[in-house]
């Protein structure tokens, strides 16, 4: 039973004087809102939605930038019983065609009463905001009562009400938005704040996560709510351009939780100065959660090496599983266990060829290292199930299905979707895992599967190991299958930038190298290495390589190759 | 044109890997396909470190960086003197 109705009675228990979003947009500009300012702007938004007729059930859309007056927008709508939505506001990297094409599949799919953007929304960009009939689009200020101190009736909004919809993360995949109740919401937020023991007065949490990802939305914005706990967010695009400053904001504003993609782990450290580390102070931070992707034990060591001189205790780095269909997390590791999340070793062969897991000791040549997702939270259930939907037992690896309370109730307008989606009950997650002694191992997306003579091989796996040739970009390589018409099987190819231009005189080396540490490594063979000149492989907005961009900007290139399989 | 601005071509030269090619002040960039989005993340931290300001990427759109010209002048506009 939660202890709140809906999420509008939960802010509205909040201590008014207890500071909840600080905004940080650089070293001389921040702004902090108490939970009562936050509540009273959200009733300002509300009115001036009210205004343009927004009512309980209607959809809005909020298109605007990170930052404060789109939260309390958010909200705004909650309160009238309508259903927000957070999409990606317009930057100066996106590009106008792909942004109108998502967006208008997006706006049309939710029928939106309502589009609102910001005052300073770029004139250029508004023609890509297609509007379905009866849409209207307003801009934030649009208010005849900013300011003032505003009465909204009574409303009552009921737990099974639509609270909002988030949309699931991936390049292609805007158009699925998962829309979620106000009981689905409180019931993985109970579960969530027990796992790690939240205390809303002592507790705050860092975030440069966008609001339109599950991540953003709710670990780092409603759980705050929620639980009556500060957050202090700055915008993606200025960590991504100074990953540093989460050092910094943690360090200033003492903040004890985080969630991270495991990518973050190795950028961080990379990409501040070591000399500079020894200004910065991790010793505030109780948890700093690798989720979003699978968990990769070399991140976390490299994140754990450099910074544990700087306060970081060994127990703070966590894992877990989490997706926006069961409103966040299923999945938390144990956040009282010393030294983090459990790891196994595996014997590779066994791992690839019958897909089960044989824990070898640490160190046993050809080992598979797995970190585990953590536990199952409360009322959240995981099977393990084969192609043909076989359940398989512990140790052994297949597709991973979720039930639980905070399950989602469809995907918003796409009854086709949703049917795919939830069988009996189970939502199929598209994540290959197993579990293994009451833990939950996730190792990577279905189809981004290779299948070599019989033999599952993981992209990430090939990824890493050639990224560790000294002559290889990190980070900068993206392995794919190719299929081979007369094995009827496919073959690995593997498309890796050089660390400098020089380095392509002499590919036949290097390749040499590369075919021989994947083989040493997991005993497989790749047919095809593509050497590529710096800034070659195609990056994701944090600056990561992109399976599916790389792959298209390779078929283009060589379209001799008939690449399927991976994407992103 | 600045000896900043003369920089930034030649870094943009490098970037595209396309050594002679004609570009100044005013070529446009992105519009015109000869620098993708992807590269801008790029230009960005170098602009910040030619003019020597902080530029915050959120008020940084498409058209700002179209040319070099105007990417000077965005960092003008929305950028701070750095410590």
């Amino acid at each position: 039973m939660n202890r709140f109705r809906n999420l509008i009675d939960a802010l509205a228990a909040a201590p008014g004087d207890r500071p909840f979003v600080t905004a940080w947009i650089d070293e001389d500009e921040q702004e902090t809102v108490t939970f009562a300012e936050f509540r009273r702007r959200a009733r300002s938004q509300a009115k001036m939605l009210s205004e343009y007729e927004v009512n309980t059930g209607d959809r809005v859309i909020i298109l605007m930038p990170q930052q404060i007056a789109a939260m309390t927008t958010f909200v705004g709508a909650m309160m009238l019983g309508a259903v927000p939505a957070f999409l990606a506001y317009p930057n100066f990297k996106v590009e106008a065609s792909k942004y109108r094409a998502g967006l208008a599949g997006v706006t049309a799919n939710l029928k939106a009463k309502m589009v609102v953007i910001d005052d300073a929304f770029p004139e250029d960009m508004l023609g890509h905001v297609h509007l379905c009939e009866e849409a209207k689009l307003i801009r934030a200020g649009d208010s005849k009562s900013v300011g003032a101190e505003v009465e909204l009736h009574d409303l009552e909004v009921r737990p099974e009400s639509l609270a909002f919809i988030q949309h699931s993360a991936g390049t292609t995949g805007l158009q699925k938005g998962v829309a979620l109740t106000h009981a689905a919401v409180l019931n993985q937020l109970e579960h969530l704040a027990h796992a790690l023991k939240i205390d809303g007065e002592k507790d705050s949490v860092y975030s440069w996560l966008p609001l339109y990802h599950d991540m953003g939305l709710i670990a780092c914005f409603i759980l705050p709510m929620v639980c009556h706990m500060r957050v202090v967010m700055q915008s993606p695009l200025d960590w991504v351009m100074h990953p540093e400053t989460m050092l910094q904001i943690i360090s200033e504003y003492k903040c004890t939780l985080a969630w991270l993609p495991n990518f973050a782990f190795q950028f961080v450290p990379r990409r501040t100065p070591p000399n500079r580390w020894a200004q910065y102070d991790l010793s505030s931070a109780r948890a700093l959660i690798n989720c979003s992707e699978p968990v990769r034990s070399s991140s976390m060591q490299e994140f754990e090496n450099a910074f544990s001189a700087i306060g970081l205790k060994s127990g703070t780095l966590h894992s877990s599983y989490a997706m926006a269909e069961n409103v966040f997390a299923v999945t938390q590791s144990d956040i009282n266990a010393p030294s983090g999340p459990n790891r196994v070793w595996a014997d590779g062969q066994r791992f690839r060829s019958m897909h089960v897991i044989a824990p070898v000791a640490q160190g046993t040549p050809g080992a598979v290292c797995f970190t585990s997702s953590g536990r199952l939270l409360p009322n959240n259930e995981a099977r393990i199930a084969s192609d043909s939907g076989i359940l398989l037992a512990p140790g052994f690896v297949g597709e991973i299905l979720v039930k639980s309370d905070s399950l989602f109730t469809d995907y918003y307008n796409r009854p086709d979707l949703t049917a795919k989606a939830i069988v009996e009950g189970w939502y199929s997650t598209g994540d290959l895992g197993f579990t293994l002694e009451d833990q939950l191992y996730v190792i990577g997306r279905k189809k981004d599967l290779l299948i070599v003579g019989g033999e599952n091989i993981y992209p990430q796996d090939i990824e890493e190991i050639v990224a560790s040739h000294p002559a290889i970009h990190d980070g900068r390589a993206v392995a794919m299958g190719v299929y081979n018409s007369d094995l009827g099987t496919e073959d690995i190819v593997v498309v890796a930038e050089v660390e400098r231009e020089e380095l392509l005189t002499n590919t036949v080396d290097i390749e040499r190298e590369i075919r021989n540490l994947v083989v040493g490594g997991i005993g497989v063979a790749v047919r095809t290495i593509f050497l590529k000149p710096p800034k070659w492989v195609v990056k994701s907005t944090a600056g990561k390589a992109a399976r599916s961009g790389t792959r298209e900007k390779l078929l283009k290139e060589h379209p001799e190759l008939d690449v399927r399989g991976s994407g992103d | 044109m600045t000896a900043e601005e003369q920089q930034m071509i030649e870094h943009i030269v490098r970037l595209i890997r396309k050594p002679g090619a004609n570009i100044d002040e005013n070529t446009p960039l992105v519009s015109s396909g000869l620098i993708d989005s992807m590269a801008l993340v790029d230009l960005l931290l170098k602009l910040e470190d030619l003019t020597l300001r902080r530029i915050p990427a959120g008020k940084v759109q498409p058209k700002d960086m179209n040319t070099v010209a105007l990417m000077f002048a965005t960092a003008q506009r929305v950028g701070k003197a750095r410590k």
